[in-house]
């Protein structure tokens, strides 16, 4: 365990390992993709309220629902970081931030392009709304806080710290929604049996969808990690062999 | 589970019950958005190796021990 645990620290190990499992994953999120957006588009039967503005269910919530990960994802690599030093846990807090601050600009810009016509609304100070927002806004101080930094060791602890404080306000997403309720609905439990008006035929292929999204997210966190190792790693043999035998 | 095809023409299909502009943006920004964050890091990469590449060759070339 703790041999497989040093391992994992170990840059060399994690850019070998995930070399071999990259072109499986990006694979597996193509396939993915298709048969979800395909699913979506043109099978799933339009809502008796919404129409067929529920297409767009099919990207936000996958999307908007994994934007919730990034700053637990970045807290427990920001604690690794600051407890152990482990070289690699700094560099998914530092290659977790634009990402997150992707996902969330797209939660969003999704819900209101939804909201336009379903909410009558593009914008309202809504829980949810406004805590995202914040979200956004913390992920990007958390890119500016690392640029802003000269000093790398007193950046990767300032951007631990403020990924572990900034997972308060994934809580404050997470049950804003049942402690203001305006516009954003509340969540919902999805049934297994089809003749009820959530059934399989709705959440399938939002399933397919999520696995696509969380595919997307591991492929893209995984690619900016290999560059980033690959540039704080660039004095150390195994690069300096790596790049003569191209 | 499987529902049929929920439209009969390809027009309807673009006009999305008269939601085009909703639907269609979104996954427009959802393209953009997935597309961004798998090239940007693939050229960056390429880049680095170009980048690191070229300064082995310099390095090698002006201390021409390390060859040995």
């Amino acid at each position: 365990m703790w041999l497989w645990f040093s391992k994992l620290g170990s840059p060399k190990w994690f850019y070998e390992l995930s070399g071999r499992w990259l072109p499986w994953l990006v694979a597996a999120m193509f396939a993915f993709l298709f048969v979800g957006v395909v699913w979506a588009l043109l099978f799933v039967p339009q809502d008796y309220q919404q129409g067929l503005t529920n297409r767009i269910f099919y990207v936000h919530v996958p999307v908007a629902s994994i934007s919730l990960a990034f700053f637990p994802l970045m807290a427990i690599a920001g604690t690794i970081t600051l407890v152990w030093k482990m070289k690699l846990a700094d560099i998914v807090v530092k290659t977790a931030a634009p990402l997150g601050a992707w996902f969330t600009a797209f939660a969003l810009a999704s819900g209101s392009i939804w909201g336009i016509d379903t909410w009558g609304t593009w914008w309202i100070w809504d829980g949810r709304l406004t805590s995202l927002l914040f979200q956004f806004f913390l992920l990007i101080g958390v890119v500016s806080l690392r640029s802003a930094l000269e000093d790398s060791d007193a950046a990767a602890k300032a951007c631990a710290l403020l990924s572990i404080v900034g997972c308060i306000n994934v809580v404050v997403i997470k049950y804003s929604v049942d402690w203001w309720n305006t516009l954003h609905q509340p969540g919902t439990d999805f049934v297994l049996s089809s003749n009820k008006a959530n059934g399989p035929d709705i959440w399938v292929p939002l399933v397919l969808m999520i696995g696509a999204v969380y595919l997307f997210f591991a492929v893209s966190m995984i690619m900016s990690t290999r560059n980033e190792i690959l540039e704080r790693e660039r004095r150390s043999q195994w690069v300096e062999e790596l790049v003569d035998n191209l | 589970m499987l529902n049929a095809i929920q439209f009969s023409s390809f027009s309807e299909f673009l006009n999305m019950g008269g939601y085009a502009f909703n639907v269609w943006s979104v996954y427009g920004l959802f393209t953009i958005f997935l597309g961004a964050n798998l090239l940007v890091p693939m050229f960056k990469k390429k880049q680095i190796l170009k980048d690191l590449k070229r300064r082995r060759v310099v390095n090698k070339n002006a201390r021409p021990e390390i060859n040995e």
